[in-house]
């Protein structure tokens, strides 16, 4: 079925837009296992662009990245990640520096940010503002990332800013970077949580807390 | 513009019939959805009736204003309704006023849906009185940056004109700004008509519930009118959500072949909000009361997105 250039980007427009009310959702949400399934949706919306975007321009190599990121993030690493939760017991509520309201009026102050800064590449390469989505997502995520106090909320905040990356080079080249380089920031990432994960059972036995901010102790 | 006597009385039945047959759905949806058989859909119109026939129980402290409040409240959700396209453009009272006048109606009949719990002088009725106002006053300027997004784009507050315009070819369907006006109404329509992450609609526990709270003096037909209009006042946020955002469908002309169509897709679309609505409130769970006021923050901070965007990409 050949489908017009204009339905496919505006369908990645759409998904993208999708991604952005997710990482908002998961700036204002405090319950744990519901952060890890937002993450898990926006990272299916994510293997969703990829796929359109393979479609339309037709690069074979990003549709296996899309199945990857359907594989890793929208599968495994938010079963992972529960599994985690489950194991280590710690309480459902996360308990951010700022006060989600706040947080959230940061974010929009930062989604604005994204998009103003990446208004001059979007007139200029695609047309349209999903550059600006992918940096407001990154931006958030960075926020998300040193809002939280806990191990692995961090590491979920690290993986949505991760998302935003990916929808850059996207939204950027429309097939994304090169195969191995994508491969290679995977597998980082991948490798990342695995160590988190198992920081988070050291830094339990050590301190009886996954708080983070435990960690100024180590000072000598 | 002239007022068509066919065109209101068949959105009025429209609105009295499907009301109470989409709070069914929902609530049997839910049940099945959790493992249990749950009411029979049809259960609200067997209330409804019920409470209709019954005698009324009105405590010696309530003051006019107890009696006053039902009629008000499902009054102003019927005209509320009229004023909604549903099935076709325009709306039989779109002459009477647009998004503002909609917005203004349904605080009225909020207003004194609070009154009434306040009247009999209860200490549960005087405490949902007041949540609902505190959860209403964050949720409805979210709904109204919501509205204002398709306003803009739409060139009219008038809700007859914008969903005009969405049949227009230069509409973009869905457009990034729309998706983000839309998950803040989501979340306004979840608080305005009293679902799980805000209020819990089957539970009579008192430190828990909100719409409940108010209602508890109301019996016999006060009672049937108070569920009646809160079901009506549900499909109209609902109808406004689907035919503002998904505007699939709708009978821009009076023929009946367009307007069967029209219904028909009307019809779906509500099942399909429905269904969301049901997905929402089984995999929530209720937030703590204080915790509330972070979602509807989250939806007004969305919708404020939402609006400044479509500046941004003009």
């Amino acid at each position: 079925m050949p489908a017009s250039p204009q339905l496919n980007l505006q369908l990645i427009t759409l998904l993208a837009a999708g991604m952005l009310v997710l990482q908002l959702l998961m700036v204002a949400q405090r319950q744990l296992l519901t952060n890890i399934r937002l993450f898990a949706i926006q990272s299916l919306l994510l293997a969703g662009i990829a796929g359109v975007s393979a479609f339309s321009n037709h690069a074979p190599h990003v549709y296996f990245m899309a199945a990857l990121t359907f594989g890793g993030k929208v599968l495994f690493l938010p079963w992972f990640l529960r599994r985690l939760v489950r194991q280590i017991g710690i309480g459902q509520e996360m308990h951010p520096w700022i006060n989600p309201p706040t947080s959230m009026l940061i974010c929009g102050g930062l989604t604005l940010l994204g998009y103003l800064v990446a208004r001059p590449l979007t007139t200029a390469v695609s047309g349209t503002n999903t550059f600006g989505v992918a940096m407001a997502l990154v931006l958030t995520g960075f926020f998300l990332l040193i809002n939280r106090r806990r191990a692995l909320t961090q590491v979920l905040a690290l993986l949505s800013a991760e998302n935003g990356l990916f929808l850059a080079a996207i939204s950027l080249t429309g097939q994304g970077m090169p195969l191995v380089v994508e491969l290679g920031v995977f597998f980082d990432l991948f490798i990342a949580v695995m160590v988190v994960g198992i920081l988070v059972f050291r830094i339990r036995a050590t301190f009886a807390t996954t708080d983070v901010h435990q960690l100024n102790r180590l000072k000598g | 513009m002239k007022l068509d006597p066919a065109a209101i009385l068949l959105q009025l039945l429209l609105l009295l019939a499907l009301a109470p047959f989409v709070s069914g759905c929902i609530k049997n949806w839910k049940a099945k959805l959790q493992n249990r058989r749950g009411p029979r859909i049809w259960q609200p119109y067997a209330d409804i009736f019920k409470f209709l026939r019954k005698d009324m129980v009105i405590s010696e402290h309530a003051s006019w204003v107890f009696s006053f409040a039902p009629y008000v409240v499902f009054i102003s959700a019927l005209l509320v309704g009229l004023m909604v396209p549903m099935i076709s453009v325009p709306a039989p009272l779109s002459l009477f006023g647009g998004a503002l006048a909609v917005i203004g109606l349904l605080a009225l009949g909020r207003f004194f849906l609070a009154l009434g719990g306040l009247d009999p002088g209860s200490a549960f009725g005087g405490m949902g009185s007041s949540r609902e106002m505190t959860i209403s006053a964050i949720a409805e300027p979210a709904m109204m940056l919501a509205i204002f997004t398709v306003a803009i784009t739409a060139g009219s507050t008038d809700l007859s004109q914008i969903v005009r315009a969405t049949q227009g070819p230069t509409w973009k369907l869905l457009d990034p700004t729309h998706v983000m006006a839309f998950a803040a109404l989501f979340i306004v329509l979840l608080a305005e008509t009293g679902r799980i992450p805000v209020d819990n609609p089957a539970t009579h526990l008192e430190l828990t519930m909100i719409h409940e709270a108010m209602l508890l003096e109301y019996s016999g037909r006060y009672l049937a009118l108070m569920e009646w209009g809160a079901s009506i006042r549900q499909l109209v946020l609902m109808t406004l959500l689907v035919n503002v955002f998904l505007p699939f469908g709708i009978a821009v002309s009076a023929s009946p072949a367009a307007v069967g169509t029209a219904l028909l897709a009307y019809t779906i679309k509500l099942l399909v909000l429905s269904a969301a609505v049901v997905v929402t409130e089984t995999t929530n769970a209720k937030l703590r009361l204080f915790r509330v006021p972070d979602l509807l923050s989250a939806a007004f901070v969305l919708a404020t997105l939402a609006l400044l965007s479509t500046f941004l990409f003009q």
